[in-house]
């Protein structure tokens, strides 16, 4: 029983990471217009990095399915907008905005909703099967 | 007690054993499908049935003996394909991965209901048998 209780198990490290990339995605469109964080830059896009998780259990490597293994600040440029009347404008009446693409966002949204659909089609797979096996004998 | 028992258990269990490791490979392939660098993993069963066919033939010393084949083939691995779908070097297809999970795990049901049919056999000579 053991191996199929870990089946599931896998699948939900694959739900738990799909939604946290969701929650990503979230923050990233709700500041898609910060011009003021913690350090005093614009808000910068935020990914997750996946990770694959295989554990050592007594000897035997396990796999054990995803990890978030971290949050990666996407390196690339601002958004440069002529906007003097912004309050955040520098002497030349430019702004910085967050380097986040809504439409990208949203393209992401949706896979991130495909996988997590698939791990939970998953995870009912696998308890038909546990449930045929209990058929057994009957 | 375990003479009277046919090998059809021990190859059904074994057949069984392998859907049930490609069910795993299929859910952390699923996981997976969205990590870098990730190659998608797989069972190669039945190639090593069919080698192993070839290679164990009881020896017969009768003309009357029957040849058979092994009981329990234990040929069981996990591969890791080398190949790439998407840039970052995923090879994670979600839509055949979700598909061939399905495959499996009806397999594995049909498996399973052949286990009860031999079981019930064995039930129909006992209660048949007063």
């Amino acid at each position: 029983m053991q191996s199929e209780f870990n089946i599931m198990n896998i699948s939900s490290t694959g739900l738990s990471a799909q939604r946290f990339r969701i929650e990503l995605i979230s923050t990233n469109i709700a500041n898609s217009e910060t011009t003021r964080t913690a350090n005093g830059e614009p808000y910068r896009r935020k990914v997750p990095v996946f990770q694959e998780l295989v554990r050592d259990i007594q000897g035997r490597k396990e796999n054990s399915g995803v990890i978030v293994k971290e949050i990666y600040e996407d390196p690339s440029q601002f958004r440069i907008v002529y906007d003097p009347t912004h309050p955040d404008a520098d002497e030349n009446g430019y702004v910085r905005l967050p380097n986040v693409n809504i439409i990208r966002e949203m393209v992401d949204m949706i896979n991130a909703q495909r996988a997590y659909e698939a791990n939970a089609t998953a995870i009912n797979t696998t308890k038909a099967m546990i449930t045929s096996a209990l058929q057994i004998g009957r | 007690m375990a003479g009277i028992f046919n090998s059809n258990f021990d190859t059904l269990k074994t057949a069984m054993d392998v859907q049930l490791k490609r069910q795993e490979l299929h859910a952390q392939n699923i996981a997976n499908a969205e990590t870098p660098g990730y190659k998608r993993k797989y069972v190669a069963f039945e190639e090593y049935l069919q080698e192993s066919k070839m290679k164990l033939k009881l020896s017969t010393t009768n003309q009357k003996h029957l040849p058979t084949f092994p009981k329990v083939v234990n040929a069981k691995e996990v591969v890791m394909k080398d190949t790439s779908i998407t840039n970052d070097k995923n090879n994670v297809d979600i839509d055949m991965e979700v598909t061939e999970m399905t495959k499996d795990a009806l397999r594995y049901q049909v498996l399973s209901r052949l286990i009860s049919m031999n079981i019930d056999r064995y039930n129909t000579v006992l209660r048949n048998t007063r």
